[in-house]
């Protein structure tokens, strides 16, 4: 008897003392986790409602699933006569390869993507993981020898890219092109289409379907009380 | 033994992934690229020392039948502070390792350290063979990515190897790993015959 309360306290002051330190642990390090996680959304925001003012974020229940979108604003048009012109951002998800492919996407008011940013990906790294990857010409080799990377060189990752312009209201098509180049936009415009990242046409569906789920968000976004005020 | 052969012996004589064949499942998982090789190693060796140092200054006090328990206790501690660490300050390489960052609790080098080595030996003895163990786990985890980063995503410290090269993915998936995994052993084993 005495043995197993001796082990007993034992245990217990070990896990006493393992408690308290990671108490202390998270206290510190919990901050920083909240901020970077701020971080993200922010430069997310700026990606896909690119110059707009953006307002606070709200969240929305939709089909069940709690939604977080933001409004944004923007003044557009020549200098004689300005209209403010509001878009929504807002986070939508589908089920890759991996886990869910997270994304933020922005819309104007006719359903025309402003910008695509993925958040949160876990899909094989060197083929479905390409959707966060940035073209880069700057090689190995290259760096070794001293080349630098091209600051003018576009940051946005190159399958992101693509959606900007196409319209949500139809259905957006995956082709088979291989990788996107800025020469195949007005083409892919033209059919409302993305092409695939090459091997892996899962993830690629996935975002797509996700963002053919932001039709719904927008109809339901655009009834709401704030989103309103500019149809007068 | 010498305090410096503790050391050493994890690289090559009881190399923790290579002869002890411990510790795979995380190893093939996340040598998909060099830097998550990288950060995995620092991650671990970090568990395993501390894990060591405080399995043997507890080693006297802890009854034999409830030491699995508080070895797990002292080890699942030192992976959270890990994480929590990585979740707030680099952000992009806990979510790269992901789920493998806590799965260290449950690696079998570090329990199998604290269970053969460091509930024997002292503090100083622990730490050499912690830190010995932790390169041995590193420079195995180093090879595996180098191979299958570079011809599974053409690619090395995530930068474009050769331009224009189409990569053979089957090398960044589970069976590159097997592969590559083997041909080390293979030519472990060749140069070890050799030896003796």
């Amino acid at each position: 008897m005495t043995n197993i309360g001796k082990s007993a306290i034992i245990l217990g002051i070990i896990t006493f003392i393992s408690a308290f330190l990671l108490s202390h642990v998270m206290r510190i390090t919990y901050p920083e986790i909240v901020r970077q996680e701020k971080e993200k959304e922010k430069r997310a925001l700026a990606l896909v409602l690119p110059g707009y003012k953006i307002g606070e974020k709200k969240k929305m229940n939709i089909n069940g699933k709690e939604t977080p979108y933001w409004i944004g604003e923007k003044e557009q048009g020549k200098d004689g006569k300005k209209e403010k012109v509001r878009g929504i951002a807002f986070i939508t998800a589908s089920p890759g390869y991996g886990e869910d492919i997270k994304s933020m996407v922005g819309l104007d008011r006719n359903g025309t993507i402003l910008g695509i940013s993925i958040l949160e990906q876990l899909e094989t790294p060197g083929l479905g993981a390409r959707c966060i990857e940035v073209a880069s010409k700057l090689t190995f080799f290259g760096f070794i020898f001293g080349e630098k990377a091209d600051e003018e060189e576009n940051q946005t990752p190159w399958f992101q890219e693509q959606f900007r312009g196409l319209s949500i209201t139809k259905k957006i098509k995956i082709l088979k092109k291989g990788d996107w180049n800025p020469g195949m936009r007005k083409e892919l415009l033209k059919e409302n289409a993305i092409s695939a990242i090459t091997g892996a046409t899962i993830t690629s569906r996935a975002v797509v379907k996700s963002l053919n789920r932001g039709i719904v968000v927008l109809e339901k976004i655009k009834n709401t009380p704030e989103a309103k005020e500019d149809n007068k | 033994m010498s305090n410096f052969q503790e050391f050493t012996k994890g690289l090559w004589k009881k190399n923790p992934i290579l002869v002890l064949a411990l510790g795979l499942c995380p190893t093939l998982a996340v040598t998909t690229s060099i830097s998550n090789a990288l950060w995995m190693t620092l991650a671990a060796t970090f568990v395993l020392v501390c894990s060591n140092i405080f399995v043997s200054l507890v080693k006297n006090f802890v009854p034999s039948h409830i030491r699995i328990p508080i070895f797990i206790t002292i080890i699942a501690s030192f992976v959270t502070i890990v994480e929590l660490t990585l979740k707030g300050f680099q952000p992009e390489v806990y979510k790269s390792l992901g789920i493998f960052i806590p799965l260290i609790v449950v690696n079998c080098i570090i329990l199998g350290r604290a269970e053969e080595f460091a509930s024997k030996n002292g503090v100083a003895a622990s730490i050499l063979d912690g830190l010995g163990m932790g390169l041995g786990f590193g420079v195995a985890l180093f090879i595996l990515a180098f191979f299958r980063e570079s011809l599974g995503a053409n690619k090395l410290f995530g930068l474009m190897l050769i331009p224009g090269m189409e990569p053979s993915s089957a090398m960044i998936l589970a069976p590159g790993a097997f592969i590559t995994i083997s041909m080390m052993l293979w030519v472990m084993n060749v140069i070890n015959s050799r030896k003796g």
